[in-house]
């Protein structure tokens, strides 16, 4: 259609590919048991958590590199070539914010995560409490205080190990064990830091908490975990959000986060995925290859993913839940953009166990330039979860004749009360809904913006009002003027 | 890595080839690349992720310890003909002649693949490729004398044309039957492959068959299975169709103790079209596995599947069904949908419907819904006197009456009808 247009767009920069020059404490390249040895040494972990790595390392090294399964093609990875650890040089305990260097402040500051606490973000009611994670650790925790005033722990993984070891090791790997898959084992062995968060009983947490994490390093890998726990008739809505800088090198993000649900509790996870998704010829990028899983541990529980996924290079990611609990609800929302020659794999999983369990899955592809985007879902119901439902609806749009859209459903069914319903769609976006727009004066840019954001409008609603702004506004960046 | 070769596929080789066939239907070169694979890659199981919910390897295993070959003739088909076709018999993965009716249709011509010209042996296993499924290669390596059913151009055959594949053993027997059916230029054909199981003995019935629709020709293939708890088979149906060609294939599944079917149909002209639909009733520990594999190839095809499935007792049914679209495939027009229903707590559905899409001007897509019996829909017949049994049974009936209605031929339609009224 219109080049100029295109062209345009397609050359939009990736306005977060900045790089913070700032001093880091930089392991070497490299990965054996010293190393996982020495990271966590200089975290000052007891004894049970290096045991835990060490257990997990051991374990990653009798596995094997997952090849071929997914719908994604990339260079092996060498593992060796990673440095497992890096952390801004100045100490990260802090008590004020006039402690945290400066120019990290200005690195978040840029990114539009405020890290002082008075600040409001314009136009929003609440505040949102932040856990910074740069590279390996997390440097700032925001509102701890207030949050602990409702008995509400909020704090980094690591201080989350010093502080509550009794809760870190009754729910660590509880839903995500360290056997689970590569990545994980990968993780679990030499994860540096992450955001660990506990709702108590009753509890309704009166703010949004959110993770931000940024990639800084050059020949790093990020690989944090976020570990929530809902406390029996406790609501808890969590963001999540990340960005990397432009470089040609790829960088590897494999990071786990769990969820557990207890009795009559909720739990919102949102994610806006933003990682630096390579340059218009495909070189750089990250690597995402991410553990999501919750679990309904106990009656009535609820846990609802949502997710737009618009950078890295290599998407690996399927948020699941662990329907146990009778009656609970799982939920996954997903927007998943690929432009140029990103490579997305991801979906869900929805494991029915309980009884009278419900699933809804919608997830929306929407695929330009040479990029190839992929649905892969699982959803199960186990025998004896009787009146279980499920429904999921799975939608491509395809933009350009280079880029590729596909599903990938597993549905499998053990007992008859079950009702499953499943529903796909491929399409490009009609030629009469642009000429409708355009016939009415918008032009192409903003009709496709029109069409897109309407084609996404079911997951975008499910997403905190902050977030959802932010989503509608990477969609268009990250898409206006593909079609060609 | 070494590979490891595959002990199952060693001793299926060992076994089958002292009573095998030699009838050199295709070159050394394609047989030796056949049996490699075979040893180095064996019977699929699932770990496949083609065979992931039909484990055939383990069959093997555990079911045929020692294939013996037993096999027992026949002499009359009479039972299972159904009046007005013309008839085909296999017996145990070799054509007959003596009870066939061979040639007795203008433009119709049947040779037995010992016979063939050279030419035509070429066109042999020119779709089904040895080295892309362990199955494929085992029929390649120990098929028996299949037969070459051409449909001659313009011939417009309004007969229908009865395969029947009788296996019969005494003991545990491997058969591989095979065919090559060529539908020439505006020609068109209905035919009908039946497969029976007869006598005390387990039977593996390793069917691969090769069908080409040539240019504005027509093929209307229906397949039906009832072979009982002995009788385990794999169906191979591989399918080309040509420009402004037209391929109907209506599969019903009603018995065998495994029964996986595998039909791959390849849209390779412009303005040709495909329409797959199936039903299967499964009990006990029945394991039904529907593959399908729509390759649209070029631009402007369309694409039409409706499978549906009761799944009873201790079963399993499998719906696997690809849609692929490849890249310069535009305008195409694909739809698929599975329905399922389950009547026992014990029994399992499977599905697994794929997308996979290269071009942009598509309109792609696919339901699948698994369920049961619609409570209220029973609720409205018993308050209309219509008792529990029988209001189940007409909603079964009129949940597979949809796929039913696709056969044209009525002899075997009310076959049909009436087999599953019975079985339900």
């Amino acid at each position: 259609m219109d080049n100029e247009v295109l062209n345009e767009h397609i050359n939009k920069d990736y306005e977060w590919g900045f790089v913070t020059d700032i001093e880091s404490d930089t392991f070497a390249k490299g990965l054996n048991e010293n190393v996982v040895r020495a990271l966590s040494k200089k975290k000052n972990e007891p004894e049970w958590m290096l045991e835990f790595r060490l257990k997990a390392f051991r374990h990653w090294l009798t596995m094997k590199e997952p090849e071929n399964w997914a719908h994604l093609h990339y260079p092996k990875i060498d593992f060796q070539n990673i440095s497992y650890y890096s952390a801004p040089k100045k100490a990260p305990e802090l008590k004020s914010l006039d402690e945290v260097d400066p120019e990290l402040l200005k690195t978040f500051e840029k990114l539009g995560i405020s890290l002082e606490e008075q600040k409001r973000l314009s136009g929003v009611q609440s505040n949102i409490a932040v856990d910074a994670v740069f590279d390996s650790i997390s440097v700032k925790t925001t509102f701890r205080e207030t949050l602990s005033e409702k008995g509400i722990i909020f704090c980094s993984f690591s201080d989350a190990v010093q502080e509550y070891p009794d809760l870190i090791k009754k729910y660590m790997g509880m839903v995500v064990p360290y056997t689970d898959n590569y990545y994980a084992a990968l993780n679990s062995a030499v994860f540096s830091d992450g955001s660990f968060c506990f709702i108590p009983k009753g509890v309704r947490c009166p703010m949004e908490l959110s993770t931000y994490f940024r990639i800084n390093s050059i020949g790093t890998g990020q690989f944090e975990r976020t570990l929530i726990v809902a406390d029996e008739a406790s609501y808890v809505s969590y963001l999540e959000g990340c960005t990397a800088p432009k470089r040609d090198e790829n960088q590897l993000h494999a990071a786990i986060v769990e969820i557990i649900a207890h009795k009559d509790a909720e739990v919102k996870y949102s994610t806006v995925q933003n990682w630096y998704p390579g340059d218009k010829d495909g070189k750089g990028g990250i690597y995402n290859f991410v553990t999501k899983r919750g679990i309904c541990l106990e009656d009535n529980a609820k846990i609802s993913w949502t997710q737009v996924e618009t950078g890295s290079a290599i998407t690996w990611k399927y948020p699941s839940v662990i329907l146990k609990g009778n009656n609970s609800v799982g939920e996954f929302y997903s927007v998943a953009v690929t432009a140029n020659f990103q490579e997305a794999d991801t979906g869900t999983k929805m494991i029915h166990i309980g009884k009278n369990t419900r699933s809804t899955i919608i997830s929306k592809g929407i695929s330009a330039g040479h990029s190839n985007n992929s649905y892969r879902g699982l959803v199960q119901i186990r025998k004896g979860a009787t009146s279980s439902r499920n429904f999921s609806q799975c939608d491509s749009l395809l933009m350009g004749d280079q880029c590729g859209a596909h599903t990938f459903p597993y549905i499998e069914i053990k007992d008859k009360s079950g009702i499953v319903e499943h529903e796909a769609t491929t399409s490009k976006i009609g030629e009469d809904q642009l000429f409708y727009c355009k016939q009415r004066g918008i032009d192409m840019e903003k009709a496709i913006a029109l069409i897109v954001n309407g084609y996404c409008k079911e997951v975008l609603n499910k997403l905190p009002m902050e977030f959802a702004v932010e989503a509608q506004k990477l969609l268009a960046i990250s898409l206006e003027g593909s079609v060609g | 890595m070494i590979a490891e070769k595959s002990h199952t596929a060693q001793f299926l080789i060992e076994k089958i080839s002292a009573s095998a066939s030699k009838v050199g239907f295709v070159n050394d070169a394609v047989l030796t690349k056949a049996l490699l694979y075979l040893e180095n890659k064996g019977i699929p199981s699932n770990k496949n992720e083609d065979y992931k919910y039909c484990n055939v390897e383990a069959v093997f295993k555990k079911e045929f310890k020692n294939p013996e070959q037993r096999f027992i003739g026949i002499e009359s088909i009479s039972p299972y003909r159904l009046p007005g076709t013309m008839c085909l018999v296999v017996v145990n993965g070799t054509f007959l002649e003596r009870l066939s009716d061979v040639n007795k249709l203008e433009g119709v011509k049947i040779t037995p693949f010992n016979e063939l010209d050279q030419a035509t042996k070429k066109k042999i296993g020119s779709i089904a490729n040895v080295e892309s499924d362990g199955l494929i290669a085992l029929n390649t390596a120990f098929a028996g004398n299949g037969f070459h059913l051409k449909i001659e151009k313009g011939t417009q055959l309004q007969t229908p044309i009865q395969v029947i594949y009788v296996s019969g053993s005494d003991g545990e027997s491997i058969v591989n039957p095979r065919n090559l059916i060529e539908v020439e230029e505006q020609g068109s054909a209905t035919i009908i492959e039946q497969q029976v199981h007869i006598g005390e003995g387990k039977v593996f019935s390793n069917l691969l068959s090769e069908k080409f629709v040539a240019k504005q020709a027509t093929l209307i293939s229906y397949i039906f299975q009832n072979e009982g708890p002995l009788g385990y088979s794999v169906n191979t149906n591989q399918v080309v169709v040509a420009k402004e060609g037209h391929y109907d294939n209506t599969t019903i599944t009603l018995g065998g103790q495994l029964v996986r079917n595998n039909h791959q149909v390849v849209l390779a002209g412009e303005y040709s079209q495909a329409h797959l639909n199936g039903l299967f009733s499964a009990k006990q520990q029945q394991v039904v596995d529907n593959h399908t594999l729509m390759d649209h190839q070029v631009p402007n095809c369309e694409s039409n599947e409706l499978y549906k499935g009761i799944v009873n007792d201790k079963s399993t049914g499998v719906f696997n069904g690809k849609i692929y679209v490849r890249k310069d495939a535009q305008k195409t027009n694909a739809y698929q949908s599975s329905k399922n229903i389950l009547l026992s707590d014990d029994a399992t559905i499977n599905t697994k419907p794929q997308l996979e899409i290269y071009a942009n001007d598509v309109k792609c897509s696919h339901g699948t819904s698994t369920g049961k019996i619609d409570e209220n829909a029973l609720f409205y017949l018993n308050a209309r006197g219509i008792g529990k049994e029988s209001g189940r049974k007409l909603l079964l009936a009129s949940f597979a009456q949809e796929v039913i209605d696709k056969i044209e031929v009525e002899s075997l339609r009310e076959h049909i009808t009436h087999l599953f009224e019975s079985e339900i």
